[in-house]
């Protein structure tokens, strides 16, 4: 049932309402997985996949068949992880080893582990960890062995932020540690799929020469989450802003958040936003490298969610307050407008990139370099989408140049074109002459003085006569008549 | 490389100056001259070792004795016209535009060949594409014809770059550079009409959607690649008979570099109207007669409306890959710089 107040808000913004029915009713998956081939354990893979994604269960489900396993079990692989990296009832001396023996762990039949917490949401996916296990083993060995490394590395990284006295007493650091952390947990995941991408033939292979693209890919990601949940995090006792950020507006971090600092909050928060929006032309990169339309629609959703949140988190004095969200038509529109081609993803970054340059204030003082950054995106869209004419003197229809043929034909409609607005232009004027003959005829019949008008007018009086001097005037012709 | 003997004209200029320190700091070892028009003003100092010749290169012969004279191997080509306010927008000045940077260029190639001078870097402009003011130009690149500018400045600064790129032979290599608009310090144009903007109550009005990328370049960055053109036709010669943007390679919104520069001087406009474009050039063009009229200069016309509201940026993707140039300072710290330069300039230190 939905709430009033959704109604309430749906009626107003009828657009988003639309997006909504659009998706529900046309969106057709590129790919639907077929139940009835898979095994039991898959399909509580996949029961564990609606459970512990939110965002991310519908896209993966729509994979290419080719990668739909891999990608369900890499998901829940690093599900698992963080749920262990997560939970601080698990003490170090035990979690530690956990995380750095994580890959190993995969291949072992039939481990589940228990010790989470009783609150841990995730908890049941580790105790029945084995049906994951049992897939696992039965996936491409290509497949696996990218998903072993990448677990390895994230492993080691999450165990080395754990194990690190100094994060765990005063959070980030450094802006270097926070790209590293954001690194661990999303560059990686970035690495990993662009490589099962590449393996599966869905991706151009080059896109692993440039592993900064996958890199700003995850980054973008992490980077959102990372200021969109500030104020959650804070509540449960994390901090993920750099402490090199926000030490420039506020002694203290809590500061932030209390009520007369709305000010340096704000500038605070564009910073790590500007953060995020420098990675942004390197996600479109990215994008224009891949090849099969499933895969496209899996990695394009969330970017596109990213700068839309990214958009709505900017000089929003709310998110200091409260966990802000897209709201559901948004989303929908975002997702149908990230499931079709680059081109429309580009135009939801330019919209987005400029709704932030439009909030952009010179109070801030990010305001030069938020500014720029919307540039570099505007101008990398236009390097992969030129708008600009080859020729500023060449017809161009629709960002084509047109042929001779085209040409002389729309000359020739302009020039039809043009004879039409002269012949309306005869008309109305020809009929208010007629009108304006008619009226002064009329006029004269009623008995109106031309004459006396005229020559009035010939000796140069411009003025209208009061009414004293206007009868002598009259009497004069009237004598003459006489 | 073996010691060079470099000239640069319009050396005492904004740019030209520039460039010569950037040149005296890459290469120490090179003699440099610096040729311009006017004497060296009272209590200005070049830098020692640097000789100065005075010269008026409209004259054919003036041209070929400064050359004669000094004997360079090597020739930056910085001095120029550029007309400021309504004249820009005018043919006022045409005369005086065309024989400074038509037949000014004309006269030093000449001389340059009769007397064997290597290497010609010619300081063009992106006005040879951008001035054609009717049109947009997001992300210009090189292989865009030339040949359509619309302001006098643009036509005659195109005539020169034909004449700078079709003399390049083996013997004299000679290229472009495109710079977009320079601020910095000494600026005498960019930096000043935007501080006037505060007094006059002008910084509120935004023309058109206020999105309008526009490049901006920092003169040190400007100079730097005009040391790496230099050094490129004294070496590998790829960049030969070649034009270039030189830009920061970080296009903002026209009205963005305002708001920073004002911010500068610690000027926020409290509340912001926004013209629509057609409403502006028409405000513009009855301004123009306005201007006409009285003869008092006012900022906005025709023609600066459609600056202000044209997009127009470049692609420096080949200035990086031949030249090898990369930004050496950024928008920020540039338009710091200046401002703070302009403003002790204001107050007399």
């Amino acid at each position: 049932m939905p709430k009033v107040t959704d109604v309430l808000y749906y009626l107003v913004h009828v657009q988003e309402l639309r997006s909504i029915i659009q998706w529900k009713v046309w969106h057709n998956p590129v790919h639907e997985r077929d139940e009835s081939t898979e095994s039991k354990t898959l399909r509580r893979c996949f029961y564990f996949l609606d459970q512990t994604s939110r965002s991310f269960s519908a896209v993966i489900k729509e994979l290419n068949p080719e990668l739909l396993v891999p990608i369900c079990l890499f998901y829940l692989i690093l599900r698992g992880l963080d749920t262990i990296e997560d939970d601080m009832t698990i003490k170090l001396g035990e979690k530690e080893p956990l995380l750095r023996e994580f890959d190993n762990i995969l291949e072992k039949d039939g481990w589940t582990y228990n010790g989470n917490g009783p609150d841990e949401t995730d908890r049941q996916l580790l105790v029945e960890f084995d049906c994951v296990i049992t897939e696992f083993v039965k996936i491409k060995p290509a497949y696996r062995a990218i998903i072993k490394d990448i677990t390895k590395k994230m492993g080691d990284g999450m165990a080395d932020f754990a194990s690190n006295a100094e994060y765990n007493a005063n959070g980030v650091n450094k802006i270097s540690d926070y790209e590293l952390y954001c690194h661990y947990v999303a560059g990686l995941v970035g690495e990993g799929l662009t490589k099962l991408f590449v393996e599966a033939q869905l991706a151009n292979p080059a896109l692993l020469q440039r592993p900064h693209l996958h890199e700003s890919m995850g980054q973008l990601l992490q980077n959102v989450n990372i200021i969109r949940d500030v104020k959650e995090d804070f509540d449960d006792g994390r901090r993920f802003y750099p402490k090199e950020v926000w030490s420039k507006y506020a002694d203290s971090f809590e500061d932030l958040f209390k009520p007369g600092n709305e000010e340096a909050a704000l500038n605070c928060s564009s910073e790590m936003i500007l953060i995020a929006l420098r990675r942004a032309d390197e996600c479109l990169f990215y994008l224009a490298g891949l090849r099969d339309q499933s895969v496209f629609n899996f990695c394009a959703i969330p970017q596109s969610m990213a700068i839309a949140t990214l958009d709505l988190c900017f000089r929003n004095p709310d998110m200091w307050k409260r966990n802000v969200k897209l709201t559901k038509g948004h989303a929908c529109q975002l997702m149908l407008d990230s499931t079709q081609n680059l081109q429309l993803v580009c135009d939801v970054f330019r919209k987005h990139t400029r709704s932030i340059h439009q909030k952009n204030t010179p109070k801030d003082p990010n305001f030069i370099q938020i500014s720029i950054a919307c540039g570099k995106i505007e101008q990398f869209i236009e390097t992969i989408f030129p708008s600009q004419r080859p020729d500023p003197t060449l017809s161009v229809k629709d960002g084509r140049v047109l042929s001779p043929e085209e040409e002389a034909k729309a000359k020739k409609e302009a020039q039809e074109a043009k004879w039409d607005i002269i012949y309306m232009g005869a008309a109305v004027f020809g009929i208010l002459f007629f009108i304006s003959l008619f009226m002064i005829f009329i006029a004269y019949l009623a008995g109106a003085r031309f004459d006396v008008i005229y020559n009035q007018l010939r000796s140069g009086n411009l003025a209208r006569p009061s009414a004293g001097e206007a009868q002598p005037i009259l009497n004069n012709y009237e004598h003459q008549e006489l | 490389m073996p010691a060079e003997h470099v000239l640069v004209t319009g050396g005492l200029g904004f740019v030209g100056s520039a460039i010569l320190h950037a040149l005296l700091n890459a290469h120490p070892s090179f003699k440099t001259t610096v040729l311009d028009i006017k004497p060296t003003p009272l209590g200005y100092k070049l830098p020692s070792g640097v000789n100065y010749i005075q010269a008026d290169l409209r004259s054919k012969s003036d041209a070929l004795r400064a050359i004669r004279g000094t004997k360079p191997t090597v020739i930056i080509h910085t001095a120029g016209y550029s007309p400021t306010g309504s004249a820009r927008y005018s043919q006022t000045e045409r005369a005086q535009v065309f024989s400074i940077n038509v037949k000014g260029t004309e006269n030093i190639l000449h001389a340059a060949r009769e007397e064997g001078v290597k290497a010609f870097v010619y300081t063009s402009t992106c006005c040879v594409i951008s001035d054609d003011l009717d049109h947009d130009f997001p992300n210009m690149k090189e292989t865009l014809p030339t040949g359509r500018a619309t302001t006098v400045y643009g036509q005659s600064k195109t005539i020169a770059e034909h004449l700078v790129l079709s003399v390049n032979y083996p013997e004299l290599a000679t290229c472009a550079l495109r710079p977009s608009v320079i601020f910095g310090p000494g600026d005498t144009q960019l930096i000043p009409t935007l501080h006037a903007c505060i007094e006059k109550g002008e910084t509120p009005f935004v023309v058109g959607d206020g999105f309008n990328l526009t490049d901006f370049t920092y003169v040190d960055n400007v100079s730097h690649a005009h040391v790496l053109a230099l050094e490129n036709l004294l070496g590998p010669k790829s960049a030969a008979g070649e034009a270039f943007f030189i830009t920061n390679g970080q296009p903002i919104p026209f009205r963005d570099f305002c708001l920073a520069v004002w911010t500068e001087f610690g000027h926020i406009p409290s509340y912001e109207i926004r013209i629509p474009k057609t409403l502006a050039w028409f405000a513009g063009s009855i301004l123009d007669w306005v201007t006409w009229m009285t003869g008092k200069e006012v900022t906005l016309s025709a023609g600066s409306v459609k600056d202000a509201y044209g997009v127009r940026y470049a692609s420096i993707e080949k200035a990086r890959k031949v030249l090898g140039y990369s930004p050496i300072v950024g928008l920020q710290e540039g338009i710091g710089i200046s401002c703070k330069d302009y403003y002790e300039r204001l107050n007399g230190k």
